[in-house]
């Protein structure tokens, strides 16, 4: 026996001491070569983790524990108001996806053409109308759920003091929220559309200073036409959904690492 | 095979066609090693970080807090089911409401054809509402004799100011309360909060009801006021029957003189 010290790594000596069937032996000897390319055990103790983690038991809740369902029950349809806002979203959003092959943001003709696609996609593409119904159904429930959430958030305390990041990044995704819905009801372009957009467009001017320049950046002039359609498609369709699905993340992942506010 | 692949890596090789992978040696130091040298700001963080979880640690020795048998359902499968079965729930409502209530189309665009009544979506409406605060645009004639500020640009402050209100509310608001009845205040602020909402939703389309305009205005700040002190009064009262009952024992065992 020598002094230095034996190679733990030495798969191939480790191979070669073992009475191996052939099947076994050509099995470890494949999987010694993928290991040693592709790092499989880093991989298998990912899954390993992850099994654990998907057996995990959730705790009794707050209520539960303490026996509270007595005192509380009428709390709890209003708790499910975020995963609600959610699940709004998600419908919307795969709705929106399907709406945007047959939507075109264009203000040209005497009616425009955006108006013209809407009015195409309600009359003459099947389940049209109703793909647009449940678009704008999604995204009006997905508003009102989100004012809901918030005055649940504010009566039952939960933005009390671990919680005040969640509560600021929540004020961002309803201003979002709200945003997101301005930009949607924009792009029809009928009457509504123009005279909320007018509004708009009125609101940023009258601000001093950096008001033109605003109003330019957001609705591309200052009046509006084609620019102004134009700006709110790329908001609503490429900018808004990335930058409120990754906040909704944020705030969803806090909630997971503080645990839900439950009543005391 | 394998023999000589394995003898054929345990010699170093720079060629690059090895894993790439150096183990450490003796000297290199490790990650705490690395972490204690550093200066500045990361060495403050690493010291706070090591106290942060010695405290925790403590903390938790000291606690007779016991970690109690875990009783719920597993996640899988029973809570995603469950959950599963919920979000259909929900979404299939949705989709009953979509086909229940179709949407309309109005008219399209048309600059040279302003509407009788213009307004945004319906969750707009409050804020709409805010630009219509014109009367409380105080007029003082110090930039020759016009307003100082526009009434527009009143109305998209006090946007900024409603949004600021909501958003410093955690840091204005501490303790532990979460139940309306054990901070009355703070719930009678949140009533009279919403109850504005609805009334400043009234003051885009005030020339639609058949009193005077100036009651609506007046309306959409009393209304408020009188709500907050509604709740404030049946949440004071609720209160002391809820104070009563917490302290019952301890009244009851007080000595008689």
């Amino acid at each position: 026996m020598s002094l230095e010290r034996k190679d733990e790594h030495d798969h191939g000596a480790w191979l070669a001491e073992k009475d191996l069937s052939l099947i076994e032996k050509s099995y470890l000897t494949m999987l010694i070569w993928l290991d040693r390319r592709l790092r499989l055990v880093d991989y298998l103790e990912l899954l390993e983790d992850m099994y654990y983690k998907i057996n995990l038991q959730m705790p009794k809740s707050h209520t539960e524990q303490y026996n509270l369902d007595n005192k509380f029950w009428y709390w709890y349809p209003l708790y499910a108001l975020g995963s609600f806002s959610l699940l709004a979203y998600i419908v919307a959003a795969i709705s929106g996806a399907l709406l945007g092959f047959y939507y075109s943001p264009s203000t040209a003709g005497e009616t425009p053409v955006a108006y013209q696609t809407v009015e195409a996609i309600m009359a003459d593409l099947n389940f049209g109308f109703m793909l647009r119904s449940i678009h704008r159904w999604s995204a009006q429930v997905m508003v009102a759920a989100v004012f809901l959430h918030m005055l649940r958030v504010y009566f039952t305390g939960a933005y009390k003091e671990p919680r005040e990041v969640n509560w600021l990044l929540g004020v961002v995704l309803l201003a979002l929220t709200v945003l997101f819905g301005y930009t949607g009801y924009l792009l029809p372009w009928n009457q509504l559309a123009f005279w909320a957009g007018q509004i708009g467009v009125e609101m940023a001017i009258s601000v001093p200073i950096v008001g033109e320049w605003a109003a330019n950046l957001l609705f591309g002039g200052l009046s509006l036409g084609q620019p102004t359609l134009q700006r709110m498609y790329i908001l609503h369709v490429f900018v808004l959904p990335f930058v409120v699905t990754a906040l909704i993340a944020l705030h969803i992942g806090i909630v997971w690492m503080q645990g839900i506010a439950e009543p005391h | 095979m394998t023999d000589t692949d394995t003898d054929a890596n345990n010699d170093v090789r720079t060629d690059g066609s090895g894993t790439g992978i150096v183990a450490p040696d003796d000297e290199v130091p490790t990650w705490s090693e690395r972490k204690e040298r550093t200066t500045g700001l990361s060495r403050l963080t690493y010291e706070y970080f090591e106290r942060a979880r010695r405290e925790d640690q403590d903390l938790r020795q000291e606690s007779s807090y016991v970690e109690r048998d875990v009783l719920g359902f597993p996640a899988w499968p029973h809570e995603t089911i469950r959950n599963l079965a919920l979000a259909s729930f929900f979404v299939g409502m949705l989709l009953f409401l979509a086909a229940l209530l179709p949407p309309t189309i109005e008219d399209p665009a048309n600059p040279s054809e302003t509407p009788s009544v213009i307004l945004p979506d319906w969750y707009l409406y409050w804020s709409f509402g805010l630009l219509h605060l014109e009367s409380l645009n105080p007029e003082l004639a110090l930039a020759g004799g016009e307003k100082i500020m526009s009434d527009q640009l009143y109305g998209v402050l006090a946007n900024g100011v409603v949004f600021g209100a909501i958003a410093v509310l955690p840091f204005l608001n501490k303790g532990s309360a979460r139940r309306p009845v054990e901070e009355p205040f703070w719930a009678s602020i949140g009533v009279g909060g919403v109850i504005f909402a609805f009334t400043l939703s009234l003051l885009p389309i005030e020339a639609m009801f058949p009193w005077d305009v100036h009651i609506t205005f007046d309306m959409a700040f009393f209304l408020p006021v009188i709500g907050a002190i509604i709740t404030y009064a049946v949440l004071k009262t609720m209160r002391e029957g809820y104070m009563y009952n917490l302290n019952k024992r301890y009244y009851r065992l007080r000595p008689p003189r």
